[in-house]
């Protein structure tokens, strides 16, 4: 089992990032995301919340032992799930993968709250588990591989995100001020 | 805008997200701000506001998010994911919301 935490201030208010998020992808810093695709969405007409359900295609470099041995490919794909609660300012995105989810299981969630009125926090937690009794080196190094994976692409996310929330929100102001 | 995982669906794709990108923005800010009211005012208030932009986002975005459904579902099946995603499904449906990551760790 692997674990990773983090977290991380966002100079920019909690609305400016949930908007943003819908603007990640495609992002050059994070091109193994090659597509996304929305499966399902709501919003509840009581509530206001969004549930979100979205499928991420990655292109994936797994080592050669890898993909012999589990037989993945070059493409894989993540479970995406998120939740827009506008009434407690919480996002929550849980992630999961769908390819090679019959060996190992990796599950990721994200959260992110206001710290201050500019101010936005990112919280991140994952767990990497190998599902099965797999003979064990094989099992460690498949565990080993997609925490090391998931940690580049933890980082590159973050700094790619960071970038889109200054594009996205520098352009906006700019445009804003011309319009003036 | 990302691209869906099939050139085909992509154009459908695309309209569908400026669609609910358009309406999220409008929907957000007064959204979040119900919460700055006094309290026996906020219940009310959400509810009616909930009910009005739910509405409005199927009466803006359905009929786009109908014609890039049945792209992607196909695109899906297409690449055997459709199995894929229900098998993931039945063993999480992350229905609701889970617990704050901060509760977690305690």
């Amino acid at each position: 089992m692997h674990f990773v935490n983090q977290t991380f201030n966002y100079d920019h208010p909690w609305s400016h990032v949930v908007i943003g998020m819908w603007h990640k992808y495609p992002n050059p810093k994070c091109s193994h995301v090659i597509s996304v695709d929305v499966v399902d969405r709501s919003v509840d007409p009581k509530t206001g919340l969004i549930r979100t359900e979205r499928i991420l295609g990655c292109k994936q470099k797994a080592p050669i032992w890898i993909v012999k041995l589990f037989g993945g490919s070059e493409d894989a794909f993540v479970r995406e799930i998120s939740f827009i609660d506008p009434k407690t300012q919480n996002a929550t995105i849980i992630s999961e993968n769908l390819s090679l989810s019959q060996f190992a299981t990796g599950l990721e969630q994200i959260q992110y709250s206001p710290v201050s009125s500019h101010q936005t926090m990112f919280r991140q937690t994952a767990e990497i588990q190998a599902r099965m009794a797999l003979w064990r080196s094989a099992a460690d190094g498949l565990e080993r591989w997609l925490a090391q994976r998931f940690e580049q692409n933890a980082q590159l996310g973050k700094t790619a995100f960071t970038d889109v929330l200054r594009q996205l929100w520098e352009e906006r102001h700019m445009q804003g001020a011309t319009a003036a | 805008m990302a691209d869906s995982l099939s050139p085909e669906c992509t154009p459908l794709k695309k309209e569908y997200d400026s669609c609910f990108n358009a309406w999220f923005e409008g929907y957000l800010e007064p959204a979040v701000s119900i919460s700055q009211l006094p309290a026996q005012q906020q219940r009310q208030t959400r509810e009616e506001y909930s009910r009005k932009k739910a509405e409005e986002f199927q009466r803006k975005c359905g009929k786009l998010w109908e014609a890039y459904r049945g792209c992607v579902q196909k695109a899906l099946k297409g690449k055997g994911l459709d199995k894929m995603l229900e098998q993931s499904r039945e063993e999480n449906a992350f229905n609701s919301m889970p617990p704050v990551i901060q509760d977690k760790a305690k």
